[in-house]
């Protein structure tokens, strides 16, 4: 202990009053580090994406009174993590390792395995791996709530505030387009009549 | 004080007897205690010698640094001479510290802010250099904070500049060129 180098959060000097002789006593908002909840939808999602929307929410990097001492980091429910999606062949090939601290107890599982087991895992691994390694990780990783399904308690529906729209827009599958869609389509050759369609 | 004899001064002392003659012709730092058969003013006083009147007060001057201090450093002089000097070490490293770290924290807050309009914060920034705005971070970010439509306003601007950038850059030459990206000359 000693001087500190720093400088105290500017987030404080908010409440107090204007920062700036200039700006005439600021408009005080007092609502200003109320904590948000918000709702992403992980449906078809990549968890990547999803888990760096996350991280960027928990931390408070997304209001510009951020600062990393002034505990200006939201809630996030994440929903239908059950459903996430892995782009190109990461199921089989993504590996997530660990120690148990024992000899001989080194485990490596795939990610299609993990998830097996624990649908939340995946996401939660992301998350907690994109957030700042410090002390306030643990705090951070309190407040995001993971659900594998969309059955979400009834405390937690009566605090959300905002959907966030989904990073990823999901395509559509071919039963899902209408008949006169598929016939509006335009088509780019027309096979001739002893073509033989496999 | 005015009898008082000065070792210092050989030339211009009244030498009042011979234990004061002794005294004057002894070399600076030997002992000057005499034999008492020589002794001829025996006051106590001038045998007790103030190494330093002022140490309390020098102890003070470093103890004062040091009184937010944990443990005995904030009490005890010699271990809080080592944590004051560490910590005026680190006040000064910390002086070209601040500087970086106040930069990445206004450009934090104004990536936040203009990614609530829907801009990134290198798009911004380049496009209001573009349009000659030449607001510093510093600035910027206590707008996206206090005034925030200004930087709404700020943020339409570098967007709409952006738009002008690309039209002129892929259109090649039918439309005409925009309004912000004309170049202004100031003369």
């Amino acid at each position: 202990m000693g001087v500190r180098g720093g400088f105290p959060p500017d987030g404080f000097r908010c409440r107090t009053g204007s920062k700036m002789s200039s700006f005439t006593k600021a408009a005080q908002q007092w609502a200003s580090f109320s904590r948000m909840w918000y709702l992403i939808d992980a449906k078809m999602q990549p968890p990547g994406k999803i888990a760096a929307m996350c991280s960027v929410r928990l931390q408070g990097k997304h209001k510009p009174i951020y600062h990393a001492l002034s505990d200006c980091g939201d809630h996030v429910v994440v929903v239908n993590t059950r459903h996430i999606a892995f782009s190109g062949n990461k199921w089989e090939q993504k590996v997530y390792s660990s120690h148990s601290g024992y000899p001989g107890g080194f485990k490596q599982v795939t990610a299609a395995q993990l998830h097996q087991k624990d649908p939340i895992a995946i996401v939660k691994l992301a998350i907690y791996g994109m957030l700042p390694r410090n002390l306030s990780r643990r705090t951070m990783m309190q407040r995001l709530h993971l659900f594998p399904d969309e059955i979400i308690p009834d405390e937690i529906l009566k605090n959300l505030v905002e959907e966030l729209p989904q990073p990823r827009q999901v395509p559509r599958r071919l039963n899902e387009y209408t008949r006169e869609e598929i016939n509006a389509f335009p088509r780019l050759w027309t096979p001739p009549d002893d073509y033989r369609m496999k | 004080m005015s009898a008082g004899p000065a070792p210092s001064a050989p030339g211009g002392v009244r030498a009042r007897g011979r234990a004061e003659a002794g005294l004057l012709r002894r070399r600076w730092g030997e002992s000057t205690l005499l034999p008492r058969s020589l002794m001829v003013f025996l006051s106590l006083s001038r045998w007790i010698r103030s190494r330093g009147p002022d140490r309390y007060w020098r102890h003070q001057e470093v103890l004062q640094h040091a009184r937010h201090f944990r443990g005995r450093k904030n009490r005890c002089y010699s271990l809080a001479v080592r944590a004051v000097r560490r910590a005026f070490f680190y006040s000064t490293k910390a002086k070209k510290l601040k500087k970086r770290n106040m930069r990445m924290l206004w450009i934090s807050r104004i990536a936040a802010g203009s990614r609530e309009h829907g801009l990134k914060y290198p798009a911004l920034i380049s496009n209001l250099i573009k349009c000659q705005v030449e607001l510093n971070r510093k600035v910027l970010a206590d707008l996206a904070i206090y005034e925030p439509k200004t930087f709404k306003s700020l943020a339409a601007l570098a967007k709409r500049r952006r738009e002008e950038g690309f039209s002129n850059a892929l259109g090649d030459g039918s439309e005409p060129t925009g309004i912000f990206s004309r170049i202004v000359h100031s003369d």
